[in-house]
């Protein structure tokens, strides 16, 4: 270890594994399903029961087609919902969980500068969500493969992307907000209740008519509204990249002014 | 550099609770400094600011001629820091930790860091979590002391240490000293810097009461003895003798408060048959006691008594 960022990595040895293999068994397991779901018969009929706001929501409308499958049942809720808890849980861990074990004083007690010291944590959590990302892709290229859900590999690169980056911006205002209070739970509080204020916004756009035109601002609906399993890439994506970036930056002036260790 | 560190008017609030009010405070370069006050005085406050990780309220902190507001990580880089809660990382192991802690201050002195292992009987390869806490406070002074810092800042640095090892500390920090280097420490137990320190500052309430030399503060210092007659107590004959302030009578035992030598006292003493004499160590309130007696300007009437335990 001869630097925060792979002292970061390495704190994540063993849940990063974990994590991915998790994940991967996940994707292949619902991917084995789809032979069984191809052949339904009537199940078109059984989708039209549906009310249109969910038919919407889970583009159940494509679920007659392995990419809308794999869609409704993984990509649009049950994946983006676990690279959040994993962005949240770690991000959270980075800065706050040091501050609270006293280990960050000896960290900053060397020419390191408090920027450069949140700026690699942040690169650490990128790396470990777009490596489960990797993983969902991975995973999703060989269950298309093996089970014939007809994935092409943009599509499949386009939806592990959308998650990776949702993932990376909710554990970024996790990140940072345990930075500005030094403390764990508030900061996985903190993400959480954007997450979920986010989530709410995007579901209420669906619903409500009049919330339509705001659903743009949310990540999930930058992120999932094309699928996210499609061909092609979405311009909203450099949203939740420079969402990203924004929570970043700005918390760096005010993070740089904290006393550390000073309130837990 | 004539002072390793230097403060004027340095103050830590929060909210309305002052911490550390108006330090000044100075360290000379290439002395052992003896940090005292009782728990909760705000030592710990002084050596975050020093440390740049606590920001001054106002006034100003210099270390090694540097203003540690303006350049903080040329400061941090300077010094060796050892926290009052260190911890370390559970699941490494003490040479990860030092390995990297070096590499953040741009390359490991494995070698200072293998003489100080074998100096404290110290095992790197044992990860953290597994180790005693004295073993786990060892791994804080190696990566403390490794790389030959200017000045060193340590926080109770004798915390759970055994007498043998601790001995074996303060024999490195004469030698730091004697190499010119600077080391600050702090306390709440006079006699962990009474035999090392060269200078002793004493806080209160986050405020500094006095800094003097050792050897002032042993010639001001007021001890305790308690003093068992075989007959009745020569009460009168113990209060007239030199530097002696207090004197309480419970049967055939006195106990005396003395500054500076108990000569005089022995020598009035000794004729009316002494069959035991006790002292105790001197505990800070009982060491500004003698400065407020005096008259010297002075707050040890405010000292909290009850925080200041005998040394240990």
């Amino acid at each position: 270890m001869r630097s925060i960022y792979a002292k970061a990595l390495w704190d994540q040895r063993r849940s990063l594994p974990a994590w991915a293999g998790a994940l991967s068994a996940l994707v292949l397991l619902e991917s084995a399903m789809w032979p069984w779901m191809a052949d339904m018969p009537d199940f078109d009929a059984y989708l039209q029961d549906f009310p249109p706001a969910m038919r919407e929501m889970f583009s159940l409308e494509e679920m007659t087609t392995g990419q809308g499958f794999l869609n409704a049942e993984l990509f649009s809720l049950v994946l983006p919902m676990l690279l959040i808890v994993f962005g949240i849980t770690h991000g959270a861990r980075m800065v706050a969980g040091e501050e609270q074990a006293g280990t960050l004083d000896l960290l900053l007690v060397t020419p390191l500068t408090t920027t450069r010291l949140l700026l690699e944590e942040l690169a650490a959590l990128v790396t470990g969500v777009a490596l489960l990302g990797l993983a969902v892709l991975a995973s999703t290229l060989a269950g298309t493969a093996a089970f014939g859900l007809g994935i092409t590999a943009g599509a499949a690169f386009s939806g592990s992307l959308a998650i990776t980056l949702l993932g990376i911006e909710l554990g970024a205002v996790a990140l940072v907000a345990g930075a500005l209070t030094g403390r764990r739970g508030v900061a996985i509080g903190v993400a959480s209740a954007v997450g979920l204020a986010a989530y709410v916004l995007y579901i209420a756009g669906v619903f409500v008519e009049e919330l339509a035109s705001w659903q743009g601002l949310t990540p999930f609906d930058q992120a999932l509204h094309e699928g996210p399993l499609s061909p092609g890439l979405p311009a909203t994506y450099l949203w939740l990249v420079l969402g990203t970036a924004v929570v970043g930056l700005a918390a760096l002036p005010l993070w740089a002014r904290r006393d550390i260790g000073a309130h837990t | 550099m004539e002072h390793a560190v230097r403060t004027t008017g340095l103050t830590k609030r929060f909210g309305d609770h002052v911490v550390l009010g108006d330090l000044d405070l100075l360290v000379p370069a290439g002395c052992v400094f003896g940090y005292l006050g009782p728990n909760g005085a705000g030592k710990t406050t002084t050596i975050k600011l020093l440390a740049g990780l606590w920001r001054a309220t106002s006034g100003r902190a210099e270390v090694l001629g540097v203003d540690v507001a303006a350049d903080r990580d040329g400061v941090q880089g300077r010094i060796g820091y050892l926290p009052g809660d260190f911890a370390g990382y559970p699941d490494m192991t003490g040479r990860q930790l030092v390995g990297l802690l070096g590499a953040l201050r741009g390359g490991t002195d494995w070698a200072s860091v293998t003489v100080l292992a074998e100096r404290f009987d110290l095992d790197l390869d044992k990860r953290m979590g597994t180790l005693s806490h004295g073993n786990r406070r060892k791994v804080g002074i190696v990566q403390a002391f490794m790389g030959h810092p200017e000045l060193l800042v340590l926080d109770e640095p004798t915390q759970g240490l055994d007498p043998l090892m601790q001995r074996e500390f303060l024999a490195l920090l004469g030698e730091v000293r004697d190499e010119g280097r600077t080391v600050l420490l702090s306390s709440h137990v006079l006699s962990e810097v009474e035999a090392v320190a060269d200078v002793v500052g004493i806080l209160d309430q986050g405020r500094l009461l006095a800094t003097r030399s050792m050897a002032q503060l042993h010639a001001d210092a007021v001890r305790r003895v308690d003093l068992r007659f075989e007959h009745d107590p020569p009460v009168d004959a113990l209060r007239a003798a030199a530097g002696v302030r207090r004197v309480d009578v419970v049967g055939t035992t006195v106990h005396v408060s003395v500054a500076g030598s108990m000569a005089d006292l022995f020598r009035a003493a000794a004729p009316h048959g002494v069959s035991s004499a006790t002292t105790h160590e001197t505990d800070l309130a009982d060491l500004f006691l003698g400065f407020y007696e005096r008259g010297e300007p002075s707050d040890a009437q405010h000292l909290r008594q009850g925080a200041v335990g005998p040394a240990a």
